[in-house]
C-alpha cells in the first residue's frame, strides 16, 4: 500500500494520445483515454480505477479487460503491471440478478 | 445446509479427475459448473494429446473427457450444471446460483478448479464482430458446429494459436496467416509444421495494427515491429480476412480464491494472479485446494494429475485414506506430473532461448521462424535415416514429453528410451513393415513412411492426413513440401482409415524418386491450398 502512496505523490500531466478513443472495457464502454485521465486524476490502484470508472464492473467482471486496464495504468505510472496490486476478488464473482440473490433455496 | 466431503468448483479436466479420485475413496462429492455441459475445455480438444501411455497420449482430448465423465457417473458423483459458484465464505461455505435461486452448501474440503480465461489485446477495430478469442472460435467449431468465418488471421503462435489454426483449417476455413510479435514461434514445432505444410505463412515479429470494417471485420492490417513491439512505419500489409482470432495467453480465473481469503501472488510465468499453494495444491486456507489452470497456466494433462493429487490429499485429511497409501499415491502422481514438465517447453524454460536439443543437436531456426524444417536440416536429427525399402522418417526435432511412437511399433524400430523427452531414434536396420501405426500415433503428425524404391523411378510417401473429404485412390494431385509449396505431381496410392488410427488417415502418394524427402503433404489442386 505504501508503494502506491509513493506513486500518488508524482503528479502526472495529462496529454492526449492518438488511440485515446479505443474502447478498453467493453461491458462499460470505458476508453483508454478515460483510464489514462483517471490516473492523472490521482487513481493509482486498480481498485480505485474500478470505482472511479466502473472498468471491470460489467457483465464479464473484468475477465476481458482486467489485464488491459492494468497494462495502461502501469504504463502511465511507469511501473511493471505485476507490481500493481490486483483487483480484489469479491462476491458475487459472476453477475447475479438481485431477485435471484435474494431468493435462497431451502435445499 | 447440505454438507459434502468435497465441493469441487469446475467440471473440467482437473475438477472431474478430482471428483473421480475422491469418490473412489468413498468421499461424498459435489461438482458445480457454470456451463451447460461438463468437461471444461476437454470436449473442444479434438486433437491427440502428447505424453506417455499413463498420460493417455495419442488419445483425443474429448475422448478423455468422455471417459472421465463416464467414470464420474458410475461412481455416483453429483455434477450440477448451470450452477454458478458466486462466492466462498468463512468455514468453507459455498454459495451456488442454480436456476433462479441461490443455495448454501458446506464442504469439509473445497477444490477450486475454475480454469482460465483468454487474454485480449486492444487495437483499433478489436471490438468489431469477427474479432474473437481463439478459444471462442474453437468452441464455435468443435462444440456448436458453427464456422466463425471463412478467412482467418490468427494472432499468437503458442500452442493454442497453432492447434486452433489447424482445427479451423480442418473445418474448411482458410488460414491467411499467423501473426506474433515474438521473433520465434511459441508453440510446439510439430504443431507449426503441420500448418506450414498446408502453405500458411507465419508472420513472426509482426503485430496487428488494426481490424477494418464498419459492422464486421472486412480486413486487417499487420506490420513488422521494432524492439519496443511498435509497428515500423512502412511495413504495413493489408490482408483480406473476415475473422481475427486472438491467442495471446490465458489468465487464471482465481477471483474466488482471493475472496475466500487465500494468500495470492502475481506470477507472470503462471499467467497472472494465483493462490500460493503447497505441492498437494492446498492453499493458505486449510482444506481449500486448487488444481489446473487456476493455479498456473499449463495444460489438460497436468490439470488432471493435479486434480487427483488434491483429491487424495483431501481424502487423507478427512481420514478416508491412510497416511502411507496416500503418500505413496501422491508421490507416484507427482512423478508423472514431473515427467510432463520436462523438455524444452517445460514451465521452467519459459522465455529462455534454447539453441540445441538435449542430444546437443542444433535447433532448426527455420522451424522457429517459418514453421517448417529446411530439407537439409532433417538429416541431423535421429529420426531421419535412409534405408532400402519402406521406413519411417521422424521429423520430431524438439524435446517434448511424448513417446507413443516407441510404444506402438510392433517391430520395435523406434526408440525414445526412458527419458520421455528424448528425440525418437529410428533403428538403422529397421524391420519396418509399413503398418503405419507410428504415423497415426504421433500427436504431432511428424512421422512419415518413405519408400525410395517404390518402382524404378518413383518413391512412395505416406503422410498423416486429417482433412475431409479423403481423396480417392488414383487421384492425381500435387505434393507440397514442408513450406506448402507444390513440388511435383503426386498420385494417391492408398488411403487407410483403420479404426486403430483413430481418424488420422494414412495417405500414401507416389512421387518422383528425388522428391521422397521433399513431399510432405498432398493437395488435390495447388490453388486450393495456397490461397
Amino acid at each position: 500500500m505504501k508503494e502506491h502512496e509513493n506513486l500518488r505523490v508524482k503528479p502526472i500531466q495529462w496529454h492526449s494520445e492518438p488511440d485515446d478513443d479505443l474502447i478498453i472495457c467493453r461491458c462499460e464502454e470505458i476508453t483508454k483515454g478515460e483510464i489514462r485521465k483517471a490516473v492523472c486524476d490521482g487513481m493509482v490502484t486498480i481498485k480505485e480505477i474500478r470505482r472511479y470508472l466502473r472498468t471491470g464492473m460489467g457483465l464479464c467482471q473484468g475477465q476481458t479487460c482486467g489485464k488491459l486496464v492494468k497494462g495502461i495504468v502501469a504504463k502511465e505510472l511507469g511501473v511493471k503491471p505485476d507490481d500493481l496490486e490486483p483487483a480484489t476478488g469479491r462476491a458475487p464473482v459472476r453477475p447475479v440478478e438481485m431477485q435471484v440473490l435474494g431468493k435462497e433455496s431451502e435445499e | 445446509m447440505k454438507r459434502y466431503d468435497m465441493i469441487i468448483v469446475g467440471a473440467g479436466p482437473a475438477g472431474l479427475s478430482a471428483a473421480v479420485e475422491a469418490a473412489k475413496h468413498g468421499m461424498c462429492v459435489a461438482v458445480f459448473d457454470e456451463n451447460a455441459k461438463p468437461g471444461g475445455q476437454l470436449f473442444k480438444q479434438i486433437h491427440k494429446f502428447f505424453g506417455s501411455k499413463e498420460h493417455q497420449a495419442k488419445v483425443r482430448g474429448f475422448r478423455i473427457g468422455e471417459a472421465l465423465l463416464k467414470q464420474a457417473n458410475e461412481l455416483g458423483v453429483e455434477v450440477l450444471l448451470n450452477a454458478v459458484v458466486t462466492g466462498i465464505y468463512a468455514d468453507k461455505e459455498v454459495i451456488v446460483r442454480h436456476n433462479d435461486t441461490v443455495r448454501h452448501v458446506k464442504g469439509d474440503t473445497i477444490l477450486v478448479a475454475t480454469g482460465a480465461s483468454e487474454n485480449m489485446i486492444a487495437f483499433p477495430g478489436w471490438t468489431l464482430p469477427g474479432v474473437m478469442g481463439a478459444g471462442a472460435a474453437q468452441t464455435m467449431i468443435n462444440l456448436h458446429g458453427v464456422l466463425p468465418g471463412k478467412r482467418v488471421l490468427m494472432v499468437g503462435s503458442g500452442n493454442v494459436g497453432l492447434v486452433v489454426s489447424y482445427q479451423l483449417m480442418q473445418c474448411g476455413c482458410e488460414l491467411v496467416g499467423i501473426v506474433d510479435v515474438a521473433k520465434k514461434i511459441g508453440g510446439y514445432g510439430v504443431h507449426a509444421a503441420k500448418i506450414a505444410r498446408c502453405g500458411v505463412p507465419f508472420y513472426m515479429g509482426h503485430t496487428i495494427v488494426r481490424a477494418e470494417g464498419t459492422d464486421h471485420v472486412t480486413g486487417v492490417v499487420i506490420g513488422e515491429v521494432d524492439e519496443a513491439y511498435q509497428c515500423i512505419s512502412g511495413t504495413e500489409k493489408q490482408l483480406d480476412v473476415d475473422t481475427v482470432c486472438i491467442a495471446v495467453g490465458l489468465s487464471p480465473m482465481s477471483q474466488l480464491l482471493d475472496m475466500a481469503g487465500c494468500q495470492m501472488q502475481t506470477v507472470s510465468a503462471k499467467g497472472g494472479t494465483v493462490p500460493v499453494c503447497n505441492a498437494d495444491g492446498e492453499t493458505s486456507v486449510e482444506g481449500l485446494y486448487v488444481a489446473g489452470d487456476v493455479s498456473g497456466i499449463e495444460e489438460a494433462s497436468s490439470a488432471m494429475i493435479e486434480g487427483r493429487i488434491a483429491a487424495i490429499s483431501a481424502a487423507r485429511k478427512l481420514g478416508y485414506l491412510g497416511e502411507a497409501p496416500a503418500s505413496e499415491e501422491i508421490s507416484k502422481l507427482q512423478a508423472s506430473l514431473e515427467a510432463l514438465r520436462q523438455g524444452m517447453f517445460a514451465p521452467g524454460n519459459r522465455g529462455k532461448i534454447i539453441e540445441q536439443t538435449e542430444e546437443g543437436i542444433r535447433i532448426s531456426n527455420s522451424l522457429l521462424t517459418k514453421g517448417y524444417l529446411e530439407e537439409q536440416e532433417i538429416e541431423r536429427f535421429p529420426g531421419f535415416h535412409t534405408q532400402k525399402g519402406i521406413h519411417p522418417v521422424i521429423e520430431c526435432t524438439q524435446n517434448i514429453p511424448c513417446n507413443p511412437c516407441q510404444d506402438v511399433c510392433p517391430r520395435h524400430c523406434i526408440m525414445v528410451g526412458d527419458n520421455i523427452t528424448a528425440l525418437p531414434v529410428v533403428d538403422e536396420n529397421s524391420a519396418c513393415s509399413g503398418c503405419g501405426l507410428c504415423v497415426a500415433s504421433c500427436s504431432g503428425q511428424a512421422i512419415f513412411l518413405v519408400n525410395d524404391s517404390y518402382d524404378q523411378t518413383h518413391a512412395s510417401v505416406t503422410i498423416p492426413y486429417e482433412f475431409l473429404p479423403l481423396p480417392a485412390v488414383g487421384t492425381i494431385g500435387v505434393a507440397l513440401d514442408r513450406s506448402g509449396n507444390p513440388v511435383c505431381e503426386a498420385e494417391v496410392l492408398s488411403v487407410k482409415a483403420n479404426p486403430a488410427f483413430d481418424k488420422t488417415n494414412l495417405l500414401t502418394m507416389k512421387v518422383p524418386k528425388e522428391m521422397s524427402q521433399k513431399a510432405r503433404f498432398f493437395a488435390v489442386k495447388s490453388s486450393e491450398q495456397k490461397g
